[in-house]
């Protein structure tokens, strides 16, 4: 069970980056994002 | 649309376009640490066994592992041999695997799991940049094994606490403890994950009625414990029997007792909750160390190490270092393998009839030495 709230939290924190990543306009601040958004993508491509 | 609306959505698209790639990319390179690598018993095989036989909670996971068992039909002693509690200590895997692909067992029966801590092998310590993969020579030409972490992968057990408690004895460690196989025995039926694999090891001890039960690792050289047989007090003397026997044919092993108050150790809890004689055998493992310098494959397999050397021209270390040498892979399993076949040499010499341990196949140390770890893969 803890094991999908993780997984659960995780897909909430990457869906709010993808949609600030969307929004915002200057792209060095966008490549932050990005930055951000790499290890949580990287966790949710191993569900098992 | 207006032009910088436009060039937003190109340039976000862009971005999680490369997102997408580098992780794909990341997560198939993971996902491949999770199949084992293929191993080849010998003719002397009698059946697979799995862990989850001893305790169910572990069945179609990650803790899951083979046990491979070797029966000779006839009665005699029961004997355990664990490669891998610590996946990042590759002489203790290979000496397994060594064992399982050579022996034949005419008295008693061997069981043999080379893969402990089958959730260390799929993953690897965080920022320490160990390669992923070593390869060795066979008979037939190139094997590639899996260079682990020490623990469980945090995939499997998440999250480690602030402190590690470990039960019952309440001692308290590191949270990242609370994930290595060798601080969590006696273990739990529905622990931990970590704890659940001691557990399964604990009953497969009692079930199994084992007389004499092995646990091989590697350790750092600058650590105090290496080149040792750590022993608990029920078998000091075929301990220091061993440590003599060996001392005789010009390996130096330093016999440590197990300490009374150290908890959730094989050497300490098999003795104390089996009828088991547990010993625990350390090498030296550069790869392992603080002062190693570059962290590649040849530091696995031939452990030469300039910085080593120079913390042993200072004193730094307990062990005699050589540049030239290193500490190689032969010479560890080697090590390994002898103080094995010395312990159950010592043990039948005051065994009863029918309750000896006799096998044949494992090559010595002098011949691991000269035909190198070739010979003995297939």
């Amino acid at each position: 069970m803890l094991y999908w709230i993780y997984i659960g939290i995780v897909v909430i924190i990457t869906a709010i980056v993808i949609a600030e990543l969307i929004d915002e306009p200057k792209i060095w601040n966008k490549i932050a994002y990005a930055m951000v958004l790499l290890p949580f993508i990287l966790r949710i491509l191993q569900i098992k | 649309m207006s032009v910088l609306m436009k060039k937003n959505i190109i340039q976000t698209i862009i971005i999680l376009t490369a997102v997408l790639v580098i992780d794909i990319i990341a997560a198939l390179d993971l996902i491949k640490m999770h199949h084992p690598d293929k191993l080849y018993p010998s003719d002397g095989l009698s059946e697979i066994q799995y862990l989850s036989n001893y305790n169910s909670r572990l069945k179609g996971g990650n803790g899951d592992t083979e046990i491979y068992v070797f029966d000779s039909g006839k009665p005699g002693a029961s004997i355990l041999l664990l490669g891998g509690t610590h996946p990042n200590e590759p002489a203790s895997f290979l000496t397994a695997a060594l064992v399982l692909e050579n022996i034949q067992v005419s008295t008693g029966r061997i069981f043999v799991i080379p893969r402990a801590c089958n959730s260390g092998f799929t993953c690897t310590d965080p920022f320490e940049g160990c390669p992923e993969y070593y390869h060795i020579q066979s008979k037939y030409g190139e094997r590639r094994f899996r260079f682990g972490s020490r623990v469980s992968n945090p995939l499997d057990q998440w999250p480690d606490p602030l402190v590690y408690s470990h039960f019952p004895s309440g001692q308290k460690l590191s949270g990242f403890e609370t994930r290595n196989l060798n601080r969590a025995y006696p273990g739990r039926e529905n622990g931990s994950f970590t704890e659940k694999v001691a557990y399964a090891i604990m009953e497969l001890l009692k079930k199994e009625k084992i007389t004499l039960a092995f646990d091989l690792h590697e350790a750092a050289p600058e650590i105090p414990i290496i080149n040792a047989i750590v022993y608990h007090e029920k078998c000091e003397e075929l301990a220091l029997m061993a440590v003599m026997n060996l001392e005789m044919k010009g390996l130096n092993y330093a016999p440590e007792l197990s300490p009374i108050n150290f908890h959730g150790l094989s050497h300490r809890e098999w003795g104390d909750y089996t009828d088991a004689y547990p010993f625990l055998m350390e090498t030296s493992n550069p790869i392992q160390g603080r002062l190693r310098g570059k962290t590649n494959e040849d530091l696995i397999r031939y452990g030469k190490s300039i910085q080593y050397q120079q913390a042993q021209e200072t004193g730094a270390l307990r062990i005699v270092y050589k540049a030239d040498t290193g500490e190689p892979l032969e010479r560890r399993v080697g090590r390994h393998l002898q103080g094995f076949k010395e312990i159950i040499s010592v043990y039948n010499e005051t065994a009863d009839t029918g309750q000896m341990f006799e096998f044949s196949g494992l090559p010595e140390y002098d011949e691991i030495m000269t035909n190198g770890l070739k010979e003995y893969f297939q």
